[in-house]
């Protein structure tokens, strides 16, 4: 096998030792609600109450988890498993610029009801794109600019145009 | 005739024209966009649409939906990147094609395909819809049932790369649905005491989230290639309208071939435009006297495809308009555009609101006529504006997601649900789950339990779905589905570790 096919096996291993985490996961989340839903009360009026069809998605899903971690078990070499967190980290390193992306959202969402939807919107904009964009002043002054329009120019547009008035701040 | 001239009125109102005009440019120019999709298109149109009319509004998305099945074609034909999942087949021959020093052509038969492709599948909803939906009042809540088992069991196995993971996305979005009050008593379930939890996930911020958010995350993941800021579409484009129309009638047979496989594979839940322009472009290869002349840039490839997953836009609408099941996201986003407007969609939507599906089968037809005119005379400025680079698109798109998911309630909770979603939606995405039965889950979740209740309600017997012949069909329907993916799962399998072995 060459060298770029064995790469792609490993990764691929990888790949199917991370699906596998997550199955387990999974599993530990659906077994925690399917016990929650046995607990829901019964209605007097119907043969089903507020928790039969819960438990019947959560009764399905953990069977076909199970199936999915018992296959993949048996899939996987042992090597694999050493292998996983050197490859994770590779991988995180290699979308630094997404977890960059979601940390900004993560914090964007959080200060929007405080200081309102067009100063928050203005500083994420220029944030994000300031980051992405190349380091040339034209990239830079459309950058501001596109900035401008999409935070205080949407605020006003959905204001006076569709009467939606997006967070004010407090 | 009433119901059909107070549908036309709306639509044929200079204020809906425009405004649909307005939608076809947005559509085609987002699926022109490599990474953009339709449903992202359809997504961010939304919120625009809840001062509208119903009927307006749902007028001005289905002219985005038919201008973004024909705007995946412009990075198709000339990057080889199919700019929509419905336009992978496309980049078979239209890409060669333009690559030869063909653009023009190549861009100008998929354009006319896509209008005849929607043209024909639109007379086929208008003949197909009504008598379905006549059908569909007789159904009983076993059937509905049955139905939607079958329609998630189709959407998992049909999309994505295992069906046993598309089986978990769909059981994840029927457990997302769940959340909240339940639907027949209103039980308060899952909520853990926290504010954000007690109204339930609403499927649009779940839509949202799992669709358009994961994918913006997906486009910035090549750090180098969002930093160079490259462009997109370079190079003079000359079009031969005329002789592309030629091209595309005087294959006849390939075009209604196609359509008919787009509006067939359209109308099954799940199926959708990225498989039948696959589908349609097989077809037209096994029954061409020259196959070999497929792949290097042949006029009946480009028909083909285009027709196919253009097709299927009338298509999906038969099982929205006749049952009340989205047949896919793009379908889904439509049918929350109706309930927005507190609309109940199901069988007897074409009863009670005549007016609003004869208004729709017209917007279909005049959404595909401003298409071609928009395509044909302003294609060139399009593509100027296909050249708006990653780095600015990505954050001014997220930036759109938050205000519809806040228009949508006033609830600031959504903005973190969508926030929370999105996250989840990225990580499924990066381990290779399929998102679409997930979000179809979340949508049909509520239905299925409240028939499978009501079902129990009137009749305590379980047997009773297997029983009855219609509930029984899509049963065995659904484990067939399912039984064929394995199966199809299993030989590439094979095949791959065929291939592997004597290397």
């Amino acid at each position: 096998m060459s060298d770029v096919g064995a790469e792609r096996d490993r990764t691929g291993e990888s790949g199917e030792v991370a699906r596998l985490v997550a199955y387990v996961a999974l599993f530990a989340v659906s077994a925690a609600l399917f016990v929650e839903a046995a607990g829901l009360p019964v209605s007097r009026f119907e043969r089903l109450g507020a928790g039969a069809f819960p438990m019947i998605v959560h009764g399905t899903l953990m069977a076909l988890l199970l199936g999915a971690i018992v296959a993949t078990m048996r899939r996987l070499p042992r090597a694999a498993y050493a292998r996983f967190a050197a490859d994770i980290r590779d991988w995180a390193v290699s979308r630094r610029l997404v977890f960059f992306l979601f940390a900004c959202l993560g914090l964007y969402l959080a200060v929007m009801p405080v200081v309102g939807f067009a100063p928050a919107t203005f500083v994420f904009l220029a944030v994000m794109q300031g980051v992405l964009a190349p380091k040339t002043p034209v990239a830079m002054g459309t950058a501001l600019l596109l900035a401008l329009l999409f935070s205080y120019g949407l605020n006003w547009l959905f204001a006076e145009v569709f009467n939606v008035f997006l967070p004010r701040g407090r | 005739m009433d119901a059909f001239l107070q549908g036309a009125a709306v639509v044929l109102s200079p204020e809906t024209l425009i405004y649909m005009l307005v939608g076809s440019i947005a559509g085609i120019v987002a699926a022109a966009i490599p990474g953009f999709t339709v449903t992202m298109a359809i997504v961010l149109t939304l919120p625009l649409t809840f001062a509208m009319d119903p009927l307006q509004g749902i007028a001005v998305m289905l002219a985005v939906y038919v201008g973004g099945y024909t705007g995946g074609l412009i990075s198709a034909a000339l990057l080889g990147i199919p700019g929509t999942p419905s336009a992978v087949a496309t980049t078979f021959d239209a890409f060669p094609m333009a690559r030869r020093g063909e653009p023009g052509r190549a861009l100008s038969i998929g354009v006319w395909a896509s209008f005849l492709g929607t043209v024909i599948s639109t007379a086929v909803l208008i003949v197909a819809a009504p008598p379905l939906a006549v059908f569909a009042v007789r159904l009983g809540p076993w059937e509905y049932f049955s139905l939607i088992v079958f329609a998630l069991t189709i959407v998992a196995s049909l999309v994505g790369h295992s069906a046993t993971r598309g089986l978990i996305a769909a059981l994840i979005g029927l457990a997302i649905s769940t959340v909240g009050a339940d639907p027949m008593m209103g039980q308060p379930r899952f909520d853990f005491g926290l504010e954000v939890l007690q109204a339930g996930l609403p499927f649009l911020v779940v839509l949202i989230g799992i669709f358009a958010i994961s994918q913006l995350a997906s486009e910035v993941e090549d750090a180098g290639a969002i930093r160079r800021g490259e462009k997109v579409v370079t190079g003079s484009i000359d079009f031969r309208v005329w002789d592309a129309m030629r091209d595309v009638v005087m294959r006849p047979v390939n075009l209604i071939r196609s359509s008919v496989v787009g509006v067939a594979i359209g109308a099954l839940p799940g199926a959708g435009g990225s498989i039948a322009n696959l589908v349609a472009y097989d077809q037209a290869k096994r029954a061409s006297k020259t196959p070999e002349t497929f792949g290097t840039g042949t006029p009946e490839g480009v028909v083909a495809s285009e027709s196919g997953n253009s097709a299927t836009a009338g298509g999906g609408l038969i099982p929205l308009i006749a049952l009340g099941i989205p047949g896919s996201a793009v379908d889904a986003i439509l049918m929350a555009s109706l309930m927005v407007h507190g609309i109940s969609v199901g069988p007897r939507l074409i009863m009670d609101n005549a007016d609003l599906v004869y208004g729709m089968f017209l917007a279909m037809v005049v959404s595909s006529l401003l298409m071609l005119v928009v395509c044909l005379t302003f294609m060139r400025a399009f593509l100027r504006v296909a050249e708006v680079p990653k780095w600015a698109i990505v954050p001014l798109v997220l930036v759109c997601c938050v205000v519809g998911s806040f228009a949508l309630n006033n609830r600031v909770t959504d903005l973190y649900l969508l926030g929370a979603v999105g996250v989840l939606g990225y990580a499924l995405r990066a381990l290779d789950f399929p998102l679409a039965p997930l979000v179809l889950g979340v949508i049909l979740g509520p239905i299925a339990e409240t028939n499978l209740r009501r079902a129990l309600m009137t009749d305590a017997d379980w047997s009773l779905f297997f029983t009855r012949p219609v509930s029984l069909i899509f049963l065995v329907l659904a484990v067939l589905s399912i039984a064929w993916s394995v199966r199809a799962h299993m030989r590439a399998r094979r095949k791959a570790d065929d291939r592997k072995e004597p290397a």
